[in-house]
């Protein structure tokens, strides 16, 4: 029973201690108000790495839509948030189920983009140029922009009714 | 039907010249493993194009491939991100470019990884005939060699439609190798410079610290 309590004391205390006092909010002109963001990352859970290649698409009118790849292409994780905020998963994968992609994969894209309330457990750091580290107790992911386009990006992307996955 | 599928597939993907299919596509196949079998080195740089629907211009990124028999593969992506996959019949590795250093990856999945770098070798070392358990596989010549594969496995064919490896006529050399999917997106890898018996440096394919590539293109510049 002592075991437990001070196990989850642990735990709360590591949480604690990870958790930034400020949610992050990224450098302003970081990323574009309307453009199209390449990213590479490492996703590491259970002791295990997982490359993926992020491609990101931001519209000022249209809100996010993020689109995760594996190494060779094949689409994990499409995700679409609108400017109010609504989460549509747009396709999914084994890999990354439904559940997952709106509670974590839009959660961290959010996070990352600033775009969440101030209240918000966005445990983002900025480690260097255009490089990022989530850390959540489950999972952290280690992300660099590696290329940015501004301009304004093909409003399909923005349109939810075109989700493969609901 | 898959014949048909094939066949449209094949010209529907690859607008040019007339493509004449072979009935029976065993002996080129052989023809091919023949020629491919005293070669003993490969390097090829790629721009290995993602095209989804979505977008208006393909996916970029850049690299090069290795192969060295019997079973060493490297395959490198240089731009616009640096990652280096390693894999023979034994292992497989990852490393990825952590600011100037290489850091090694302690993969998920290693087994599938690796079945597809092994793939990638077998295609390029011409052993298509080893794929046939995996794959029905047809071949139309023209102007281009077209290798068709479509997987049997009817849950590989949901997510890969067909495989197609262009080569030149004579099958000196891979041009291109296209992956289909149900959906429509598809990703093109377009070879170029492809270098036969290049004797690459030791450490090439090192597993635990890979040569800069840098060396094995000086290498391969200097070579046969």
């Amino acid at each position: 029973m002592l075991a437990a309590v001070l196990l989850v004391l642990l735990l709360a205390g590591c949480a604690t201690a990870t958790k930034p006092a400020q949610p992050f909010r990224p450098p302003a002109g970081m990323f574009p108000a309307n453009g199209l963001v390449t990213q590479r990352g490492v996703l590491t859970a259970l002791g295990r790495q997982f490359p993926l290649n992020g491609y990101l698409a931001l519209s000022e009118s249209g809100g996010r839509r993020l689109i995760v790849t594996e190494n060779f292409g094949k689409v994990m994780a499409d995700v679409l948030v609108k400017p109010d905020g609504k989460i549509f998963v747009m396709q999914s994968s084994r890999a990354f189920p439904p559940k997952w992609i709106r509670r974590h994969v839009a959660a961290d894209l959010e996070c990352l983009l600033g775009t969440t309330p101030a209240t918000a457990d966005c445990p983002v750091r900025m480690v260097g140029t255009n490089h990022f580290v989530v850390e959540r107790r489950w999972y952290s992911l280690d992300l660099r922009t590696v290329e940015t386009r501004p301009g304004p990006q093909k409003a399909e992307f923005f349109d939810e009714t075109r989700a493969e996955t609901k | 039907m898959i014949a048909g599928l094939v066949l449209v597939t094949a010209l529907s993907t690859y607008a040019q010249p007339t493509l004449t299919p072979v009935a029976d596509p065993k002996p080129v196949l052989q023809d091919l493993q023949r020629k491919m079998a005293s070669v003993r080195t490969v390097y090829l740089e790629f721009t290995q194009e993602r095209q989804l629907k979505l977008f208006n211009e393909p996916l970029k990124s850049e690299g090069v491939m290795l192969i060295e028999r019997p079973d060493q593969i490297r395959w490198e992506t240089t731009a616009p991100y640096q990652s280096i996959l390693l894999g023979n019949h034994k292992s497989v590795a990852q490393f990825e470019q952590n600011g100037t250093a290489w850091k090694k990856l302690k993969l998920g999945f290693p087994q599938m990884l690796q079945r597809v770098m092994q793939q990638m070798a077998l295609m390029n070392q011409g052993k298509l005939d080893a794929l046939t358990a995996d794959y029905s596989i047809s071949v139309a010549t023209g102007a281009v060699a077209v290798v068709t594969m479509v997987p049997k496995d009817e849950t590989v064919r949901s997510m890969l439609a067909s495989l197609e490896v262009k080569m030149e006529p004579d099958f000196s050399a891979t041009r291109e190798v296209v992956m289909n999917e149900p959906g429509g997106d598809l990703t093109r890898i377009i070879f170029r410079r492809e270098k036969r018996d290049v004797q690459f440096p030791a450490g090439t394919f090192d597993q635990t610290k890979p040569l800069d590539i840098a060396a094995v293109k000086a290498a391969a510049n200097h070579g046969p």
